[in-house]
């Protein structure tokens, strides 16, 4: 906007959204600001948002900008260190025992004791997503996805608090291993509970609502190759009609690309009543949804999305 | 830098926690933006300020505030959009002094219900929202007592459901691989005795819808200081109050000072002794925290006595709506303590259907049993849908 500027971050935040934008990925001033932000203190970043609204998207995106490695660790009821940081592999372990039994390890001098020992060495350590996160060789640090955090329980929030304040993780058996160079964190959450305050205090945080029309124009045209202009403006307007209307749950982002993807396929190049009417399920998941829009008239809702877009 | 710290002032008076860690990460973001530009600077203080969606109003007007003085200002005095909190407090609302006002005599504990006329007179509603707020730490001290322990129970015996965790366990079905190794070191590497797992029990979560709208007041601040251990109790309990609106009260009732929780959530709730909209607010609670799966799963209890206002097929398809996404719908009518009572308001009737349970709650041991109930609601099955008529006492 203005040139009279200070040469701090001058330009960095417009560069990073070019570059998020040849990755079909459209983020406005907001989000890139705080991307920029989040990158520059090293700080993990706490995207909260509807479904739908593209907060796993970013992460992937940010990834391949960045030319890192995205590790994802998907978060859900019952989750525990065991499936997020490391395990032991068992079996393995089981099968060296008994060749130990049979003595036919114990070849190279060492006594069993010593290969028993071995058992819980690296040989044997499973590594999963946090881990890998932590203990990486990559020329780039890798960005660490934990995506719905909000689905794990408390217990795992504290544990992740944890992680996230040293990043580092201690295996008795092996020691304490320390992320050379942090890795860039982004959580997500779809807010189906308050997260607890002190994870939060770790994080910069960030809303992401559902797009204007005109910049989930820019989007659909974006993510969906081959669209019509017309279809995709049309079916954005349509979309952002049915959030405005009282239903269970608004379509996001996500729902306007599955369904211009749906017309595209089926060759159309804007929009009728009967072509809705046939694919209003991939915007719609709601029995009562879909009647309630189908009562108010789709002959009338097509009428008003193409009116938007001609206005 | 100063300017900064005036700025965290600010926010604090529009009621935002800003520690001194905040605002150095504030400090290093603004470093990392152009200043001259409103947005970078706005977006750069707003993700390491605010850290939920409720509090980004609040923001927005600081930083609305803090922008257009910013150039060198001295920033004392509280610019006028700063009145967030309490500005219910400072309306003055006309007082009506309608039938209710002879029931405040009343403890509170005892209502009206045990007689046959108490139902009319219950039904006489405030004619407008009256926003004014309302004491409620005066209880006497026995019943006090009484409440507080009471509730204590209900903080031990929270109905609970199966997690996808597991723990060690004796009668587990499960094979715990990690200790059945560990245990096998002792036997030469034989896993002779084998360690099992079973599946966790957690809290279920626990939802209060309390009607506190003007018929129900004797009762509804009874309820709220049962609320108030119980959420002080545990996490997995949320607490709503709704008359005309509906009103999120659980971050006010939590802290260790039961007197100070109480008076932050009468302060909170707007609608104290105004009118009722079940419907609509069942329909507000639905869209809202239905949509971010508040009630998947829960044992939701509404307590109100069923005087609904609005229209009572609402009040009914947002029931089958909460019904349908909750574990169990406890419905807890105050009314229904008196001898032969028959849900024959239309809300009440409307809204039957959809409840698993049907309870009176008109005195402490009508609560007993309500904490009672909710302990004996099972693990994991969908207790089933037929309500259960009359009073269990």
């Amino acid at each position: 906007m203005s040139d009279t500027v200070s040469d701090r971050g001058t330009g960095a935040i417009d560069e990073l959204t070019d570059a998020l934008a040849a990755r079909a990925y459209l983020a406005d001033r907001g989000l890139a600001t705080v991307l920029h932000v989040a990158l520059a203190l090293g700080k993990p970043l706490l995207l909260e948002g509807e479904a739908g609204v593209g907060k796993t998207e970013v992460a992937k995106t940010l990834a391949e900008v960045l030319g890192a490695r995205l590790i994802r660790l998907q978060c859900y009821e019952g989750i525990d260190a065991a499936h997020a940081l490391y395990d032991w592999s068992y079996a393995r372990q089981m099968l060296a025992i008994r060749l130990i039994e049979t003595g036919e390890a114990t070849a190279a001098g060492e006594t069993r004791a010593e290969r028993l020992h071995d058992l819980f060495s690296r040989e044997f350590l499973v590594r999963r997503p946090l881990l890998d996160a932590i203990e990486h060789d990559d020329p780039v640090p890798p960005v660490l996805l934990i995506d719905e955090i909000d689905r794990a329980d408390d217990e795992f929030e504290a544990f992740l608090l944890e992680l996230l304040s040293d990043f580092q993780v201690t295996i008795p058996e092996i020691g304490t291993i320390r992320a050379a160079e942090r890795p860039v964190v982004i959580l997500t959450s779809n807010r189906t509970r308050e997260l607890h305050d002190a994870l939060k205090r770790r994080c910069l945080y960030h809303w992401i609502g559902h797009p204007a029309l005109e910049r989930e124009i820019a989007i659909v045209r974006a993510r969906v190759p081959g669209v019509p202009e017309r279809l995709a403006a049309e079916a954005a307007a349509f979309v952002e009609q049915l959030r405005g209307s009282d239903l269970a749950k608004l379509p996001g982002v996500a729902e306007t690309i599955d369904w211009t993807q749906a017309l595209v396929a089926l060759g159309q190049e804007e929009l009728d009543a009967a072509v809705v009417d046939a694919t209003l399920g991939s915007v719609l998941k709601y029995h009562e949804d879909l009647e309630r829009v189908r009562d108010r008239g789709l002959q009338q809702l097509v009428a008003e999305a193409k009116r938007r877009v001609d206005a | 830098m100063r300017r900064l710290v005036t700025f965290g002032r600010i926010l604090r008076e529009a009621g935002l926690e800003v520690g001194p860690g905040r605002l150095q990460d504030a400090l290093r973001a603004l470093a990392a933006v152009r200043l001259d530009d409103r947005d970078e600077v706005y977006h750069a203080l707003r993700c390491t300020i605010v850290s939920r969606r409720d509090d980004g109003e609040a923001f927005d007007a600081a930083f609305a505030t803090f922008w257009e003085r910013a150039p060198g200002g001295e920033l004392e005095h509280r610019p006028p959009l700063m009145q967030l909190e309490g500005g219910a407090g400072e309306h003055e609302a006309p007082r009506i002094d309608g039938p209710q006002a002879s029931r405040h005599a009343d403890d509170g504990r005892r209502g009206a219900p045990g007689e046959g006329d108490a139902a009319p007179q219950a039904a006489v509603y405030s004619a407008e929202e009256l926003l004014r707020t309302r004491d409620f730490a005066r209880f006497g001290p026995d019943e006090l007592r009484r409440a507080r322990a009471l509730v204590d129970r209900i903080a031990i015996v929270s109905p609970a459901r199966r997690s996808l965790g597991d723990r060690p366990a004796h009668d587990g079905r499960r094979i715990d691989l990690r200790r059945t190794l560990r245990q096998s070191m002792r036997t030469g590497g034989q896993p002779i005795e084998r360690a099992w797992r079973r599946p966790r029990s957690v809290p279920r979560r626990l939802v209060f819808l309390v009607d506190v709208s003007g018929s129900m007041e004797p009762y509804a601040r009874a309820m709220t200081m049962f609320l108030q251990a119980a959420v002080r109790a545990g996490r997995h309990v949320e607490a709503f109050t709704f008359g005309t609106r509906l009103t999120r009260l659980t971050p006010y009732l939590v802290g260790r000072d039961p007197d100070r929780a109480l008076e932050r959530a009468a302060r909170a709730v707007p609608d104290w002794a105004g009118g009722t909209r079940i419907g609509e607010n069942l329909k507000a609670f639905n869209d809202v925290w239905g949509r971010r799966a508040l009630s998947r799963g829960a044992v939701v209890v509404i307590v109100s006595d069923g005087w609904e206002r609005g229209d009572p097929s609402l009040l009914g398809s947002e029931m089958a709506r909460l019904h349908r996404a909750a574990h169990t719908v406890v419905w807890v009518n105050p009314l229904a303590g008196g001898p032969g009572y028959r849900p024959l308001v239309a809300g009440m009737a409307a809204a039957l259907p959809f409840v698993d349970r049907f309870l009176p709650g008109h005195d402490l041991q009508a609560l007993e049993s309500l904490a009672a109930a909710l302990e004996s609601i099972p693990a994991t099955r969908h207790t089933a849908g037929v309500p259960r008529r009359g009073v269990a006492a």
